[in-house]
This record gives structure tokens, sequence and C-alpha cells, in this order.
């Protein structure tokens, strides 16, 4: 899952994107509201943080643009103005949530989970495949019931992969959503990470899609 | 003037009726000394001519003895003791006129001046004691100096201007009246637009609007400017005191989010002292902004929020929120419905309440408004959530340090919501509801 991160506070970005790498997310900061709006247009993100009071641009004034541009990206507005005015003005311009700082990590964590997971169409926390369970609040992955340990770039591909099962997804994509903006990626370790996850899972249940990208079945042909 | 302070019509009719009175007495005096004088003159004219006609009648021998060629009695000078009188003074003997009856005509001393000709005035009294008035003529006929003299009751002239100043002094009075009822009339009129402005300025004041309208007239037109103007600082500077304080307790958020992260990082064991310690440093920067954004309202100024569109947004915000609890809410929130009281104010209590609600719910909130039987407007929301038991709603009511989020209405408005609902003249209940959870009832005054 990857996190666009639009702060203008240095320190705080640091922190939230620090505090949302410890739970696997990939996180792209933006400093300001011009950055922030270009990322958004032209990156692929599963959710966006963005704070209100940007400079250059306002945050309102951000999501306002991605909205007119057809860009439907789940955003969570973070910011110190906690009246219900802003908040509700915060939803019309298009927001799908709001916290006010400061948040507790274990908050936004779970806000940003349920966003991404509501914009990939499940209504419930619990997504299954096959003997594959993700508990989409906590961020868990269990194997007949049992939690498999993955690394973060492991959990990114098998969150991205879970969230639409099913599905034939993208390379170019799955890259996209796995590593940070200025990543220094390797053309074969994307493999890598899946040749892993299905010794983790069982081979049957990452299909490769020649040419295109991989596809999550439930194992059973 | 003391009456200035009491009534600025009373001020404008005294200072009227004191000016028509004076203008109507110096009319009065200017008229009567011109009646008196036009009286006057042609009672002189008429004497005049009697001393005319008497000097062309009189002859003198050369012994000095003066007599008349003709009759000189004409009327009214042949009625006797009336006080038409004539009498010619000759060195040697002297020439009555018959209404004289013998007696002297009793002429003051003269003393002619130098040089002017024509016959002289004078007043004095005649042989029956009455008031007369004279014209006297020292004439030579021939060479006999003689004295004519002629003279007209007073009252000839009195008479006549008595009954002129008597109608003058009814229609001057009548006059008077007439103007100063035109002046009452008119001070009605051009003081109704302070009435007007007075009623603007309570539309200002009830919120019914924002500005004074400038369709004035031009005499109240500065003023009404200047009022305008003050208004327009007045908000201006409500605006920049909130927009200050809230400037100060974002800017104070921002290193508190930092910090609160900060240690949930590093120290993962023990953040929850620490980080229960920004939790409260955070809820008494809100809570002093809400109260600020409170102190800064209680101006003059009332604004009017229909509630219905506000709570409908705030509903939809909570529904995003709350998007994985599939809360159904029943709404029942007539759309005319409008409270005095600042939108943002109003926002802030509905959103906490409404937000208390979904928090808590298990599945059904209801959010009603309906008319009150007083000038209120009483918006209910219950839900079906765990409740407060009767004894715990006094502490959640109250502005208190209070972390314990396990319970409903700790730590979520209920204390601001109250003190915001007071400053609008409202209140806040909480009971339990029907739903099995919690009902708040908040009451504002209604804007009509």
């Amino acid at each position: 899952m990857r996190v666009l991160l639009v702060e203008d506070d240095c320190l705080l970005a640091q922190e939230i994107a620090n505090a949302l790498r410890h739970e696997n997310f990939a996180v792209d900061i933006a400093v300001n509201g011009e950055d922030g709006q270009h990322l958004g247009e032209t990156e692929s993100y599963d959710v966006a943080v963005l704070d209100l009071g940007l400079p250059k641009v306002p945050g309102a004034t951000v999501l306002r643009a991605w909205r007119k541009n057809g860009r439907h990206l789940p955003v969570l507005i973070l910011t110190a103005r906690d009246g219900w005015t802003e908040k509700v003005d915060g939803f019309k311009a298009g927001a799908d949530d709001y916290l006010t700082k400061p948040v507790r990590v274990e908050e936004l964590v779970m806000r940003l989970r349920a966003l991404v997971r509501r914009s990939a169409g499940f209504a419930e926390p619990r997504i299954a495949c096959g003997p594959l369970t993700f508990h989409a609040q906590t961020g868990v992955f269990e194997l007949n019931g049992l939690p498999i340990r993955l690394t973060a770039l492991e959990w990114r591909v098998l969150a991205c992969l879970t969230l639409r099962h099913d599905v034939v997804i993208e390379r170019s994509e799955l890259n996209e959503k796995v590593y940070e903006g200025d990543a220094d990626v390797d053309s074969n370790s994307l493999e890598v990470i899946v040749a892993r996850l299905r010794r983790k899972i069982g081979h049957a249940m990452i299909e490769t899609v020649r040419g295109r990208g991989y596809r999550l079945t439930s194992g059973t042909p | 003037m003391k009456f200035g302070h009491a009534s600025l019509s009373r001020r404008l009719l005294v200072g009227a009726a004191v000016l028509i009175s004076l203008a109507l007495v110096v009319a009065a005096i200017v008229i009567g000394f011109v009646l008196h004088r036009f009286v006057q003159a042609q009672i002189d004219q008429r004497l005049d001519t009697q001393v005319v006609f008497l000097s062309s009648m009189l002859t003198a021998g050369d012994d000095g003895v003066i007599a008349l060629t003709g009759n000189a009695d004409g009327p009214p000078f042949d009625r006797p003791a009336r006080g038409w009188f004539w009498e010619v003074v000759g060195p040697r003997n002297i020439l009555r006129s018959r209404s004289l009856e013998g007696a002297s005509i009793n002429a003051p001393e003269f003393r002619r001046p130098a040089k002017k000709k024509g016959p002289s005035p004078a007043d004095g009294a005649g042989p029956g004691n009455e008031a007369l008035h004279f014209r006297i003529q020292q004439a030579t006929i021939g060479h006999t100096p003689v004295t004519i003299v002629t003279s007209a009751p007073r009252s000839a002239v009195n008479g006549p201007l008595r009954e002129a100043m008597t109608t003058l002094a009814i229609s001057l009075g009548v006059l008077g009246l007439a103007l100063v009822l035109a002046i009452v009339l008119q001070v009605r009129l051009g003081l109704r637009p302070l009435e007007r402005l007075r009623q603007a300025v309570a539309d200002v004041r009830s919120g019914r609007s924002k500005t004074v309208p400038a369709e004035q007239p031009l005499e109240i037109l500065p003023l009404v400017s200047e009022l305008n103007g003050l208004l327009e600082q007045n908000a201006a500077n409500l605006e920049r005191a909130r927009r200050h304080v809230a400037n100060l307790a974002h800017g104070l958020k921002t290193p508190l989010a930092t910090l609160a992260l900060a240690l949930s990082e590093r120290r993962r064991d023990t953040a929850s002292d620490l980080h229960s310690l920004v939790i409260l440093m955070e809820r008494r920067i809100r809570h002093h902004l809400g109260r600020a954004r409170a102190a800064a309202l209680s101006g003059p100024m009332r604004a009017q929020t229909p509630i219905a569109p506000r709570i409908d947004d705030v509903v939809d915000a909570l529904g995003k929120i709350y998007a994985d609890k599939r809360i159904v809410l029943a709404q029942e929130v007539p759309r005319d419905l409008a409270v005095a009281c600042e939108q943002q104010d109003f926002d802030e209590m509905v959103g906490n309440l409404l937000e208390n609600a979904f928090r808590w719910a298990r599945g059904r909130t209801q959010v009603q408004a309906h008319r009150d039987d007083g000038p209120s407007v009483a918006i209910v929301i219950e839900d079906d959530g765990p409740g407060l038991r009767p004894d715990q709603i006094p502490h959640v009511l109250r502005p208190g340090e209070r972390l314990d989020e396990s319970a409903p209405g700790f730590g979520f408005g209920l204390p601001i919501t109250r003190e915001l609902a007071e400053l609008h003249g409202g209140e806040l209940k909480l009971d339990a509801s029907p739903l099995g959870g919690l009902r708040v009832t908040l009451r504002l005054p209604v804007a009509e």
C-alpha cells in the first residue's frame, strides 16, 4: 500500500512516515500543496494523507483539483483544524476521512487501511481468498487461520493482490504500489518478492500472467 | 437645555413654538404700528383739509379782526361735543366751531418748528377733558397772524385701530396655531427616518441583516456609514481575534502531533502515560479555542443559521467517518427551522453531539428537531449505544480533565457544547433514550 503524505511540517511528516512504514506502508512525502497536487495527479497511490494548511496551494484546493481531474483515490485529511465547519468543508471538497492533530498512529493506520479496503470495494474488514485471510483492520494475513510473517515489501505485494484477488494486476502497477517514489528498483526484485511469497502461502495461489502481471487466486484450479 | 436629552421632537417643537410666538408678536407690533400710522394719517388729512378750508375762508380787517366768509361747520364739525372742533385765533378775536358751543378748544401751548410748513400735530385734552388730537397751523391773513387749530377725538384714531388690531390678533393667533400644528406634523415626518433607522439597527442586532441599509436621508447617511463602518470593524476584529486564537491553537497542535508520534515511536512501552499528557494538552487547547470563540461572540451581533442543511452536512461527514459502522440514521428535521446562533458554533455543537451518537451507537441513531413551546428550537439526538447512568450525567457536562474515553460522552466536547449552547441562550440536557442509549436535547433560541 502506497501512501501520499502531504504535510508541510517536515518533522511531523517524518514521524508520520516512519510510523506508517513501520506498518508496512510505502510513503511518499510532499511538503507543499503544489508538489502534493502534482504527485497525486501523476503517481499511483492507494490513499493520500492531506494537511489543510499547506504552503503554495491550500489542502482543500489540492483536493478539489484532484477530484476535478478525476483522481478518486481515497483522501484522509489530517489537520490541526478541528472545527466542525472545517470538517464539513473538508468532506464537501471530497475528503473521505478526517483526523485532527495530534493523532494516534494506531488510529491513523486503522483509518488508512479502512479507506484502502473500502475503495477496493470490501465492506467487511475480513477479506478471504481461499485459505488466505486478510484482516484489513489489523493488517494481519492468515493462512488456514495461522498468521504469516511478512516483510514490508512482501506485505505490500500481497495486500495489493488480495485487495483485487482474481484480477490480473499489472507488473507496472505492482511496482508503483510497492516501492516509494525515490526507491532504487531492480527490475527483477518483484519476481524475487513473489517467489518468496509463493513459498510462504503456496505456489498455486499467485498465478503469473505472461507479459502482464500476477493474479491471486483461491489456489484450487 | 435639559430637554435636549429627553426628546428630539420636544426640542424641535419647543424651539419652533418659541420662534413662532416671537415672530408673531413682532409681526403684531409692526402691523399695529403701520395701522396706527395709517389711521392717524387719515384723520390728519381730514383735519388738514379743514385747516385749508378755514384759511381759505378767513378775512382780516385792517384792525386785525378776523372773520369767515362762509359757513365752515360742515360735518362733523357741526355736532356739539364729539371732539371734532376747530378754532381760529386772531390778534383781536377768536372764531370757534359750532361744536365747541362757545368753549375754548383748549389747545396745548403751540411752538411752531422753525422750518416746517403745513399743520403740526399735538395731543391734549379738550374742553370736556376728552382726549383730543390737534392739528395746528399758523398763517397770516393779509397782515394779520392767525393760529388755526383743528381737532379730532383721540377715539377716532384708537377705535378703528383697536378693531383692526383685534381682528389682526385673532388672525395671527390662528396662524400661529396652524404653524405649530404644521411643525408637529413636520417633526413627526422629519423624524420618521430615525424610527426606520432604529428598526434597521434592531434588525442588525437580531441578526436579520448584517448592515444598516444605505438608502437613508442625506442627513442620516453619514451616521449610517459610520455605523456600518463600526459594524464592519467589529466583525473584522472578531474575525481577527478568532483567527489569532485558532492560529495559536493550530500552531501548537502540529508540534504536539509530532511529539505524540515521537513518543509512541521511541518509547513504545511507556508511551501511554506521556501520550495521555499530549491528549490532555490537546483537549485543553481545544476547549480554550472553543471558549475564546465563545467569548468573542458576546458582542451585539446575532446570527441566524438554518439547521437542516448544517445537520445534513454533518451527517454526511459522519457517514464517511463511521462508514464501517453502517449506522442507520432516522432524520426528521423540518427545512424551515433556523436558530439564532453563529453557524460555526452550531456546527460545533451539532457535530460534537452527532459524533457522540455515531461513536457510541450500536446501529441506530436518530436526530429530530422541532419548534419548542417557548421561542426555541429543540434538537433531539438519540442513539442505541450504552448510554449513561443518571449519576454520570453531571460529570460529562463538567469541563474537566477526564481522559477516560471508554465511557460514552467523555472527552467528546459535551462541556464545550453546553457552554456554547448557554452562551447563545440555549441549554443542553441529557437523559435516557427509548432507543436504549443516550438522548441529548439541545435547545437554542429560534431565529424568526
